[in-house]
């Protein structure tokens, strides 16, 4: 059966449904807060702009305590409440959710560092144009797994993971272009090494926004889409 | 597609699983190496022995309907769950199974229920001996004014068994299934109103079992004791699934959840859904399924 | 601002409820007051009758100014008002409001024709206690007051003290201890006389009877042929034989009976012989300690349990009383219970509950509301004209026309009581049933069980204390009823009591006393209201223990039973 947004609102406990809005909205805080920091270290790579960068990395900590929070709220609701069903399969996937955006902070935290070190070696290297492109792609499709969290929109969870196949295909269209300017240049090779690592980053946090979008899919449809294809899951929305 | 394969032969395995996951937890760290555990397989009806099967069966209190053309059929050595809000029917569905409603006015049923492929409203069945064959334990626990001894030998004396040795056997069997010999054992003559609300309502099983029937049927057996009373029944209606088809109706959720196999979702005198207890809780099909388990306004 | 206050306080104390709690513990307290005040009127009056009280002596001058001595014990005294008493032409001295009047239990009716004599105090003067004077219970004329003079033995004078010598104890005391010796000797003839009497003439009455009915019942067959004939007749012959041994066993006890006499003389002067066979006890209260008058005391209450009536029942015991009651309620509760249960079984379990049981059981609690009279005149109707004449014209042919069943008796009076009680019984049976968690009977049904196996192995067992509290209360009822008694087998006097030595035993056929109805008639009918009445308190205070005992029992049962099968009230 398909869930709309007021599904977890309906309880007889007022309290629970007020627990269960209270760790959505915290999520989609947190998921604030990561894509904000994403955002600054995508800036802070293309502008050069360290104290930028600086502040995204720091922003990790605040990530990091939301985790432990949300966890915990997890935690608290499934020993107090014993959720089942919708409001079980919501749990889970916040927590696994929460996992997967303190991920996606750590990648982030890792990119702006990396802003650090090119911004203090001056001049830009080539490669940029690659992150600009999938750094917006990638900042897309996290800000598209939030909402389709926030809004139980399991299409938008599927263009989700659709988005992740393109980020993929141009993630490996990139590191070709990289490791022929390293071989035309063997100067730049440390720096372009810093753009390769970014461009990684930017492709495990593509992998993490699937990961959301998946659990958003086990949350809604309550089927397990892990490890599954772009068909099986687009065969799995249209039951 | 297959993902629904895989879990079909999955299920498939899980009968014969049951018996070898002895042998492969004999494994050094306890796991399985070549396959998953049997327990975290999903169950699936269509693979099982059945015992029971309700067709179309209606029931009226006077002009009141309280069951709507159940369809249902009950797998054997499993447990299954009745859960539903109160007055939905799911005790009276229980009570049908071994014909405890005759005792009600102005019942009346039409439809069938077959115990092992034979329709138990047929005119020609005896009730006593249906009801030897599906024993009842009932939400408070009822042990008769007698001894221990006595409240087991009962089914036992009624059938016409008087030879000592062979009540003994049973009896000591009897509270040994139930998990209560040890307890009692010291005290087997002394009246059986002396014991804890618990121990009287594994008495009352034990008595159920002594008979050996083939289903056991509890109409809310833990609904009257405190929680580690309850574990104690759970514990024990996981032990006697091995030899016994058990039907538990419960307003528990979370000991459904706990005991059972399959578990049927009823309201208002209809089964709305009935599956595994692993995809009911987890992913219910019917809205006032998830309604009820998740605690919603009906 | 005070009188605003007072009223609002009172309303907080009504509103707190504790006028409630004061109403309901008065209503109980007035209850306690009521059974305690009843309980201790009746055994104050009754127990005290048996108390050998002092005998006074005095010199009484009368109303016409005669002198007279008279001895008797005071019984009670009371306050006269002075006008009352000047209207009955009494002088009385001016100015005194009241004047005390004692009543006095004088005895001799053989000779100075009344037991009883009103005195006033002031008319008896030199009151004295002497000795030497003797009361005496005697089998007819009630109690003798005097002074003994001689003992007689077959007409001639064996000892005696001459009157002026009486108060010398060193005369007079060999003279009473004789006294003794021979109202004990004729007290054991009296035994064996009665032995024979009651017992073994009786039982050969007993025979003969029965054998005259095997005679007749042989006639009425036509199967009287002379070969028994000749068995009965010798038979008979043998019964006549032992009879007529009896009989000269009888008249020669009778003849030692009757051997001795004394000479006694009242406070008056009055001389009178009287034989020592007629004398009970002779005592001498005012020679009596209190440890002594305590002994008799006993004895006399002993005896008042123990033995029969005498003198239309204002003298002796009421022992076949107690009996004929037990016997009775005993009997009633062996036919009521069943037939109650077996009732009550039917009506919750087996029948359809509608309408028609619902009139069954108005009409079965409005049974329990009808006068017990009415169940005696239908006890008299049905049960004793119509079914006794029936029994008696298909099993008793030979004794009629003397009824046998056909006449009021124990039978009768206990069915007629069991039909009185079974609406008890049934409503009570009822309610245990009722009360019996379904859950139980449905854990018995559920085992394989029957309806009437559940019924039999768990519901009966536990609607037990149910059944005994019915029965608890039909005993109480039924001991309590005399009126329909009257009409279906109580008497007055029985001459047997109902269970004996003589096949088969349990006459119920038989009339039988109870005490109900010895208090009614000791109170109402008896020669000697004076007399008796200290007897009817002593009864009715053995009712009431009788009644309690027999409750006490049921209680103690019921108790037993419930410890057993506590309903599962947890």
């Amino acid at each position: 059966m398909e869930l709309d947004i007021d599904a977890h609102s309906g309880h007889i406990s007022q309290q629970f449904n007020e627990e269960l809005e209270g760790i959505k909205s915290h999520l989609m805080a947190m998921g604030g807060v990561v894509e904000k920091q994403l955002a600054d270290a995508l800036t802070a790579l293309n502008d050069g702009d360290t104290d930028l960068a600086e502040r995204a990395r720091r922003s990790d900590e605040q990530i990091n305590r939301w985790e432990i929070s949300i966890e915990e709220q997890c935690t608290r609701i499934l020993a107090r409440r014993q959720p089942a069903a919708s409001d079980l399969r919501l749990i889970v996937s916040i927590s696994r959710a929460v996992n997967d955006l303190e991920r996606i902070g750590d990648e982030a935290a890792r990119i702006a560092a990396h802003a650090i070190t090119l911004a203090e070696e001056g001049e830009a290297p080539r490669g940029y144009p690659e992150t600009r492109h999938i750094g917006t792609l990638v900042r897309e499709m996290v800000s598209n797994a939030l909402n389709a969290f926030a809004r139980y929109d399991t299409d938008l969870a599927y263009r989700v993971a659709k988005a992740d196949e393109q980020i993929d295909a141009e993630y490996k269209t990139a590191m070709r272009t990289l490791v022929t300017y390293m071989m035309e240049d063997p100067r730049s090779i440390s720096r372009i090494l810093n753009v390769i690592w970014v461009l990684r980053s930017l492709e495990r946090i593509g992998d993490h926004a699937r990961n959301i979008a998946q659990h958003l899919i086990y949350m809604v449809k309550g089927i397990n889409v892990s490890h599954s294809s772009l068909q099986q899951i687009e065969k799995t929305l249209q039951i | 597609m297959d993902l629904a394969t895989s879990m079909n032969t999955a299920s498939m395995k899980t009968t014969s699983m049951n018996t070898t996951s002895v042998n492969t937890k004999a494994n050094a760290r306890g796991v399985s190496l070549n396959a998953l555990p049997a327990e975290s397989r999903t169950l699936n009806l269509e693979d099982e022995t059945l015992t029971l099967a309700v067709k179309e069966l209606n029931l009226f209190y006077g002009d009141k309907q309280a069951l709507h053309g159940i369809n249902m059929r009950i797998p054997k050595n499993r447990v299954t769950a009745f859960i539903g809000p109160s007055g939905c029917g799911k005790s009276t569905l229980l009570r049908c199974f071994n014909r405890m409603n005759d005792l009600v006015d102005q019942c009346h049923i039409d439809g069938q229920i077959l115990l092992e492929d034979n329709n138990i409203y047929e005119r020609a069945v005896d009730v006593a001996d249906l009801r030897r064959r599906v024993g009842m334990v009932f939400q408070k626990p009822n042990p008769f004014p007698k001894s221990i001894y006595e409240n087991v030998a009962y089914g036992l004396r009624i059938q016409g068994i008087k030879k000592k040795r062979v009540l003994d056997e049973t009896v000591e069997w009897a509270l040994r299934s139930a998990a209560l010999w040890d307890e009692v054992k010291d005290r087997l003559h002394e009246s059986a109103l002396g014991m804890s609300g618990g121990q009287q309502q594994r008495l009352v099983i034990a008595r159920t079992v002594a008979v050996q029937p083939e289903v056991l049927l509890l109409d809310e057996p833990a609904s009257a004791l405190d929680p580690i009373s309850t574990l104690k029944i759970e514990e024990l209606i996981h032990e006697l699934k091995k030899n016994f088809t058990i039907v538990i109706v419960t307003h528990n959720m979370q000991q459904a959840a706990r005991v059972s196999d399959y578990t049927a979702f009823m309201y208002m005198g209809e089964l709305i859904e009935f599956g595994a207890t692993d995809t009911l809780f987890t992913t219910p099909k019917k809205k006032q399924t998830e309604d009820y388990i998740t605690g919603r306004y009906g | 601002m005070k009188h605003a206050s007072n009223p609002s306080s009172f309303r907080r104390w009504f509103k707190s409820g504790a006028p409630w709690v004061w109403l309901t513990a008065g209503a109980v307290a007035i209850n306690v007051l009521m059974v305690a005040g009843l309980l201790i009127l009746i055994a104050v009056r009754g127990l005290g009758h048996f108390w050998p009280s002092d005998v006074l002596q005095a010199d009484y001058r009368d109303n016409t100014g005669n002198h007279l001595v008279i001895a008797g014990e005071v019984v009670e005294r009371e306050q006269v008002p002075a006008e009352q008493l000047r209207n009955a032409g009494i002088d009385i001295a001016a100015g005194l409001e009241s004047a005390e009047r004692l009543l006095l239990k004088v005895g001799n009716r053989d000779v100075s024709g009344a037991d009883f004599r009103w005195a006033l105090t002031d008319s008896l003067t030199q009151i004295e206690y002497p000795a030497q004077l003797f009361v005496s219970e005697r089998r007819e004329w009630g109690n003798f007051y005097g002074y003994l003079l001689q003992i007689n033995e077959q007409g001639k004078t064996v000892m005696q003290v001459p009157r002026s010598e009486v108060g010398n104890d060193a005369l007079s005391a060999p003279l009473w201890e004789a006294f003794q010796r021979r109202i004990a000797r004729a007290r054991a003839i009296h035994d064996k006389i009665n032995q024979i009497e009651k017992h073994e003439i009786g039982a050969i009455n007993y025979r003969l009877e029965r054998l005259r009915l095997q005679e007749r019942s042989l006639e009425l067959k036509g199967a009287l042929d002379s070969a028994s004939q000749a068995e009965i007749d010798a038979e008979r012959a043998g019964y006549d034989q032992a009879y007529s041994e009896l009989q000269a066993r009888l008249t020669s006890l009778y003849a030692q009976f009757d051997r001795d006499s004394v000479v006694a003389e009242t406070a008056d002067g009055r001389r009178l012989e009287m034989s020592i066979s007629k004398v009970v006890h002779a005592y001498q209260p005012n020679r009596m300690g209190v440890i002594e008058k305590t002994g008799f005391y006993f004895a006399k209450l002993w005896e008042f349990l123990s033995d029969e009536p005498r003198e239309a029942n204002t003298e002796g015991g009421v022992f076949p009383a107690i009996f004929g009651t037990v016997m009775m309620v005993l009997l009633m509760a062996i036919m009521v219970t069943p037939f109650g249960v077996v009732a009550a079984i039917y009506l919750r379990e087996y029948a359809h509950q509608g309408l028609m049981t619902r009139l069954i059981r108005i009409a079965v609690n409005n049974l329990a509301g009808v006068p017990s009279i009415v169940y005696g005149v239908f006890g008299l109707g049905f049960f004793i004209y119509f079914l006794g004449g029936h029994i008696d014209e298909l099993f008793f042919p030979a004794a009629l026309p003397a009824p046998t069943f056909g006449t009021p008796g124990l039978l009768w009076a206990s069915l007629t009581l069991a039909l009185l009680t079974v609406p008890v019984v049934i409503v009570a049976t009822e309610e245990g049933l009722a009360r019996i968690p379904r859950a139980v009977r449905e854990g018995s049904l559920a085992l394989g069980a029957t309806k009437a196996e559940t019924l039999w192995k768990v519901v009966l067992p536990m609607a037990s204390p149910a059944m005994m509290t019915g029965v608890i209360l039909a005993v109480a009822r039924a001991a309590g009823e005399v009126a329909p008694l009257m009409l279906v087998g109580v008497v007055k006097l029985a001459p047997s009591l109902p269970l004996d030595a003589n096949y088969p035993f349990i006459h119920l056929d038989q009339k039988f006393m109870h005490l109900g109805f010895h208090i009614y008639d000791v109170g109402f009918q008896s020669p000697n209201v004076e007399a008796a009445r200290p007897l009817v308190y002593a009864t009715a205070l053995l009712l009431v223990a009788v009644i309690a005992m027999l409750n006490l029992s049921a209680v103690a049962i019921r108790n037993r039973l419930r410890e057993k099968y506590k309903a599962l009230e947890h």
